[in-house]
């Protein structure tokens, strides 16, 4: 118990810090960094609560892609983050008196923490009778079938909206039409010309 | 029936009033003067029928109007006897004057409006009379002075003409203040204001008392009182009556129907109607013949002076009025019905028979500038001789009977207040036959005033404005004997029934018709006939005199000249302080404070306000956002206080 | 192995059709090309005429489905048909319009499909979780839908702008959720409903989830002071999408809002009452005196759907079954009065260009009498006037407040629509009175005077049956209230 202990407090920790690095470093591309580590602390902190399934998709998912992509982004955009950072010292008296406010309340909240009844919406199953991927997958298809759905559909409207938004049929850009390339027939490609010997063309 | 006689003139009203442009004026005339004819035909057929027959109609509930809580109100038309004569009163002289105003308003621009507004009145006057509670009335009696207010008006361009109908408008206001206060005492002593009810009540709410200002009242008295004040100011009694002279600005056929015949006269109706009250309220009753008798006298002393020919008949009005009332103060209501009727008729005659005499003249009222027009209009003169012979009392004629008989019971009341009532009435009758033939002899005799160009166009009227004035004529010679039998005379326990209630020991009536002393009903006849003879004196025999007497009573004769001076009294104490506050008020109150703070304050508030919102609105997203987090903070803060405390 | 029998889908029903038939639509317009926009717009105009049939035909009884998930109850069917009527209107009168902004793509009517789907997810939400993915698939394509017009800064930055503030809000939704989920052990609200009941008030921990979930959902009714978006985002965005946010959106938030707080939270009207009051007073407030400075016509809408959503909470507040039906009739009465005004503001053209200050509006009634009309019939029912549609939903929400005994907020209320009258009635000064300005351009469209003529004859002629609203509205609120 005192090595899954010790590990919880060590993923945690290490999972907070980076993520205060992560909105506190100058460097962009470092702040990717630190948000690559924290989902590996996050990823650790469900391999102790017996979610293997969730540890592994979260490290393919978000560090695999997610964390990938932005990174691509942040080195493409050659935002100048610093400028963006001007007016954060104005703000930050008043700002960081309303979080400090509202910091101390849901402390003071869950100080107050009782788990309602008892009661479990979906006790997590007992590893040892069934895996872990199966287990997600009963309910998921199942109690959740209706939310798993609706999620596929957040997803494909996520999918128009970026071709929607972004996608242009710029005038001027030569494309290679394959369809055309394959369909061409001889005659259009290529003309034979006899040319009288002496003439020229 | 009832129904046709009441609501014909508001139709045709309506119509003429809403489409006149459409149908022309010859058709506004047509549909105005049509419906009051037929309103005057059923008016008498239904008086006929309820008061000569007997035949008891119930009163008509139309429909209810007001329904909150204990206060029930109907529109109800209430058909006893009261109300028909009332009814046929109004309606047959408001017929005659709606064909007269054919003719005398052949010239205006805007006939329509005028026929409109003369309907329109009649409608109210009729829903005043036929009333059958408090409420119904007090619609009637604000409406009438609606009209009178708007036909006073009429020439609306004359500034002189706005004075008086404001003036009328506000003074009126003065008298219907204390006819509201009046009718919530009602509500507050009987809980009821229907008629039958309050009725029914009152003989057991005789000896309740009110707390006013630390002293016990007789609440009935100050009821009375406070009824009676709205009745002065609409019948133009001491001292609310300086509206009804300035009054005659409006157009002559207005005189006539408004401050001769009708309006004027709802007061009276009024103390009737309302007699099953009066009689149990007997201080009250004196008030009122004190009123009414004071009033007699002065407007006579006023009218002998007045030079304007309407203003004459309107102080005659005003002084006649006077008889009324102290006839009813001393529960010859009866007496007042019967003068009110006749006088109705020989005072409209009055009053278009001067309106004749104005439009010969081509509008001239001045009679100092009138005289020798016998032999132009001879019709016109034939007709008011008729009529001062009516207001004079002499025998045959209608007054004599009505007049006599108001005389009769103010003697036979037997009462302090019945005796003062009885001598100013002899003195004013004597004054009243003066100023008739005064007026009669500057107007008609002598050697013409006028300039050469007027007396050249003088001309008699045409038809359609004699026909009114011979109907009027015949009710002004045969009203009076027509009617002594059943209005006062021994027919007329069966004639009133329920409709008046006289206490048998206040039956004034009664006692005059035995045992008076021979020269009561004698005196009147002689003071008239007196009055005719100075009035030939001063004017007809030796021309001179007037001016002498009044060179010598200078005085006097400024005193009465300008009307005991009660206008300037008025405006000193009233219309000038009224005005300097509300100057402060304007200036002060209004302009700074309310609409400081009010209207201008708040919209000027407003647009602030709106510039600092749309201030907020900077574009900037870390604003919104911090906008939203600083409400979460606001919203969770606060159930944590609540929580904790 | 245990074996899971197929739920039950017939509840569903008319979403699984919008949702099939927006994918359908999806390929049908992958295929024809960019020509296809029309057609496109008109088959999913077809496609919410017929998931309104479903909706009215899968009426009946309270129905829970997919896992307790998902319920359609009369709540429902009413607030669903408001939904598709807003899409509908806004997919016709975007047609021609798209096609003068040449952003006539097929993906618009899609993503009004998908969103109306979302919608309709909300509306029928039993769940915390249906709850918060239906509000983000909606949420999702009205970000999208906002920044169509990509090629203007404006309307990109609107779509920003709403995507930014919408994740925030979305943020402090999910994480009520979890408060709420965390102290009560459940999702569900059947269940939230049974494990919360019982004590005088709510325990802080609870209450505290609800205000986050409060603050969300405020945000998408855009309550102040959650409301900074509205205009920018209505400005910005292309003006049918404005029209769509205008109604759709804000009504499936306020049926979101409805269940939310009275099913789950019922019990404890009188601890959640506070925000409800708070915000709804704010709103009514700002939406008033904010909309007097402004003279862009579609922020002026903007800051008046602040009030309208303002008036709509006075109801919630009252939490009494007549409250929610008086929100229920303000809703409806406002879909029509709003969509008749964009109508009008979608005709605001001239020499090709848009424009949409109101001093454009200067003498439009000597110029299109009809146009001038109708938009003074709206701007009348807006104000409240007696006898148009408006003053009646005005009546019901402030009759209810009277009788929770809310004296305060209806005081306000009246107050401020007063003052909100300040603004829509000198729009009609300005058609009536001003002296006129060149006319719009013309034709204006067979659709667009057919949707003019359908929401003016409505909001005009409301008061001969208001009836049909009233008992359907009666009917649905009763459906919250069990027993």
């Amino acid at each position: 118990m005192i090595v899954q202990a010790l590990a919880f407090y060590a993923f945690s920790a290490v999972a907070i810090a980076s993520a205060v690095m992560v909105i506190s470093s100058r460097n962009p591309v470092h702040s990717v960094f630190y948000l690559i580590l924290a989902f590996f602390n996050a990823a650790g902190l469900f391999v102790l609560l017996g979610a293997e399934f969730l540890a592994m998709i979260l490290v393919v998912v978000y560090v695999g892609a997610v964390a990938v992509l932005f990174l691509f982004v942040v080195m493409m955009l050659d935002v100048n983050f610093v400028e963006l950072r001007q007016g954060f010292l104005q703000y930050l008296p008043i700002g960081a008196t309303v979080g400090a406010i509202l910091l101390v309340e849901l402390v003071f909240i869950f100080s107050a923490w009782a788990f309602g009844g008892g009661t479990l919406a979906a006790p997590a199953p007992d590893p040892t009778e069934i895996a872990n991927t199966h287990a997600l997958g009963n309910l998921l298809y199942t109690r959740y079938v209706f939310a798993f759905q609706a999620a596929g559909l957040v997803l494909l409207v996520a999918m128009i909206g970026a071709i929607v938004l972004t996608l242009r049929q710029r005038v001027g850009v030569r494309r290679q039409k394959i369809a055309r390339q394959v369909s061409r027939a001889r005659a259009e490609a290529v003309e034979v010309v006899k040319v009288p010997t002496g003439q020229g063309v | 029936m009832a129904v046709i006689v009441v609501f014909a003139p508001l139709i045709a009203a309506a119509i003429a009033g809403f489409f006149g442009r459409l149908i022309g004026d010859r058709g506004a005339q047509l549909v105005t003067c049509g419906a009051m004819i037929l309103s005057a035909v059923l008016a008498v057929i239904l008086f006929v029928d309820v008061a000569i027959l007997g035949n008891d109609r119930p009163t008509l509930s139309l429909f209810t109007w007001i329904d909150a809580g204990d206060l029930v109100v109907d529109w109800a038309l209430r058909l006893d006897t009261l109300s028909v004569v009332m009814m046929a009163t109004v309606s047959v002289c408001s017929a005659a004057i709606h064909v007269y105003s054919v003719g005398y308003m052949s010239h205006d621009p805007s006939i329509p409006r005028f026929q409109s507004y003369l309907s329109f009145f009649t409608f109210f006057m009729l829903m005043l009379v036929t009333s059958d509670n408090f409420v119904q009335l007090f619609f009637g009696w604000e409406g009438v002075g609606l009209c009178s207010y708007l036909l006073i008006g009429f020439w609306y361009d004359r500034p002189s003409a706005n004075a008086a109908s404001i003036k009328a408008f506000i003074v009126n206001r003065v008298g219907d203040f204390g006819f509201a206060l009046g009718i919530f005492a009602v509500y507050m002593m009987f809980g009821s204001l229907q008629f039958d009810a309050v009725f029914n009540e009152a003989p057991n709410a005789a000896k309740e008392t009110l707390e006013f200002l630390g002293i016990e009242w007789d609440a009935l008295t100050i009821a009375c009182i406070l009824l009676f004040i709205g009745a002065m100011g609409k019948s133009a009694q001491l001292p609310l009556h300086t509206w009804l002279p300035d009054a005659m600005e409006g157009p002559t056929p207005v005189s006539a129907l408004i401050h001769a015949a009708t309006m004027v006269t709802a007061g009276v109706f009024m103390v009737c109607r309302l007699s099953p009250i009066f009689e149990y309220a007997p201080d009250a009753l004196a008030v009122v013949v004190l009123v009414g008798a004071t009033t007699a006298l002065f407007a006579a002393t006023v009218g002998v002076t007045q030079t304007d020919i309407k203003r004459v008949i309107a102080y005659s009005t005003c002084s006649q009025l006077g008889y009324m009332f102290f006839a009813a103060g001393v529960s010859a209501y009866g007496a007042a019905m019967f003068h009110l009727m006749t006088h109705a008729f020989f005072k409209a005659l009055l009053f278009l028979g001067s309106g004749s005499v104005i439009h010969a003249m081509s509008g001239e009222q001045d009679m100092r500038k009138m005289g020798g027009l016998w032999r132009l209009i001879p019709i016109t003169y034939g007709l008011m001789w008729i009529g001062s012979l009516a207001l004079a009392g002499i025998p045959i004629f209608a007054g004599y009977y009505s007049k006599d008989m108001i005389l009769e019971s103010a003697w036979a009341a037997h009462s302090g207040v019945g005796q003062y009532a009885f001598w100013l009435g002899i003195f004013a009758a004597f004054l009243t036959a003066f100023y008739s033939w005064r007026l009669l002899f500057l107007t008609f005799h002598g050697e013409p005033r006028a300039d050469h160009e007027t007396m050249h166009h003088v001309h008699e009227s045409p038809k359609v404005m004699l026909i009114p004035l011979y109907v009027l004529a015949f009710g002004a010679v045969f009203a009076g004997m027509a009617g002594y039998h059943y209005f006062v005379g021994e027919g007329r326990a069966e004639f009133w029934r329920q409709s008046l209630l006289v206490l048998p020991e206040n039956d004034a009536i009664e006692h005059a018709h035995h045992g008076l002393p021979f020269f009561v009903p004698l005196l009147p006849f002689v003071v008239a006939i007196a009055g005719i003879a100075v009035a030939y004196l001063c004017y007809m025999a030796r021309p001179g005199l007037p001016a002498e007497i009044a060179g010598r009573f200078r005085g006097l004769y400024q005193f009465l000249l300008n009307k005991w001076y009660f206008d300037e009294l008025y405006d000193r104490i009233f219309v000038r302080s009224a005005f300097r506050l509300g100057y402060g008020f304007w200036k002060g109150g209004d302009g700074a404070i309310i609409d400081g703070l009010g209207p201008d304050g708040l919209a000027a508030a407003t647009v602030g306000a709106a510039r600092r919102a749309s201030r907020l609105q900077t574009g900037y997203i870390y604003h919104y956002a911090f906008a939203i987090v600083v409400g979460v903070v606001v919203f969770v803060t606060w159930y944590l206080l609540r929580s904790a405390g | 192995m245990p074996s899971f029998p197929l739920p039950p889908l017939s509840p569903a029903l008319p979403e699984i059709f919008l949702a099939a038939a927006s994918m359908a639509l999806l390929l049908f317009g992958v295929f024809r090309g960019e020509r296809a926009a029309r057609e496109a717009s008109w088959l999913a105009a077809l496609a919410l005429v017929v998931a309104v049939v479903l909706v009215l035909g899968g009426g009946g009884p309270r129905q829970l489905a997919l896992y307790g998930m998902f319920v359609t109850d009369a709540f429902a069917v009413f607030m669903k048909v408001l939904v598709l009527l807003g899409g509908i209107f806004a997919i016709v009168m975007s047609i021609r319009w798209n096609e003068q902004a040449r952003i006539a793509r097929f993906e618009f009517p899609v993503l009004v499909l998908l969103a109306t789907t979302g919608m309709m997810m909300m509306v029928s939400a039993a769940d915390l979780i249906s709850l918060y993915i239906g509000l983000e698939l909606q949420s999702l394509s009205l970000y999208v839908l906002a920044g169509f017009k990509r090629d203007t800064v404006r309307s990109a930055e609107a779509g920003l702008k709403y995507f930014v503030l919408g994740a925030l809000a979305s943020g402090m939704m999910l994480y009520g959720c979890s408060m709420v989920y965390g102290f009560a052990g459940a999702t569900d609200f059947a269940t939230l409903a049974a494990t919360l009941s019982g004590g005088e008030t709510l325990a802080i921990g609870p209450l505290v989830g609800i205000v986050f979930v409060v603050v969300g959902l405020a945000f998408k009714v855009s309550a102040v002071p959650f409301h900074m978006w509205t205009p920018d985002v209505y400005e910005g965005a292309p003006t049918p999408v404005t029209a769509f946010f205008s109604v759709a959106p804000k009504v499936a938030a306020i049926a979101l809002f409805l269940r939310v707080m009275i099913e789950p939270f019922g019990g404890y009207v009188a601890d959640w009452r506070q925000v409800i009051w708070l915000i709804s007073v704010a709103s009514m407030v700002l939406g008033s005196v904010a909309a007097i400075n402004q003279s862009n016509f579609k922020r002026l809408m903007a800051y008046s759907s602040i009030g309208h959503i303002g008036y709509a909470l006075i109801g919630l507040a009252a939490g009494s079954k007549e409250g929610v039906e008086s929100v229920l009739i303000y809703m409806a009465i406002y879909v029509f009065m709003n969509v008749g005004t964009f109508a009008v503001i979608l005709l605001m053209r001239r020499n090709g260009e848009d424009v949409e200050a109101i001093d454009d509006l200067q003498g439009l009634a000597q110029t299109h009498p009809a146009l001038a009309l109708s938009l003074a019939i709206f701007m009348f029912a807006m104000a409240g006037i007696p006898p148009l549609s408006g003053f009646f939903g005005k009546l019901y929400v402030f009759m209810a407040a009277i009788n929770a005994e809310l004296y305060v907020l209806a005081v306000i209320g009246v107050v401020t629509s007063v003052v909100g009258a300040y603004y829509y009635i000198r729009i009609v000064k300005l058609m009536y009175f001003d002296a006129p300005k060149p006319a719009f351009d013309r034709p204006f469209g067979a659709e667009m005077s057919a949707v003019l003529a359908v929401t003016a004859v409505v909001t005009l002629f409301f008061f001969i049956a208001p009836s049909v609203v009233v008992d359907s509205a009666a009917a649905a609120a009763a459906s919250l209230f069990p027993g």
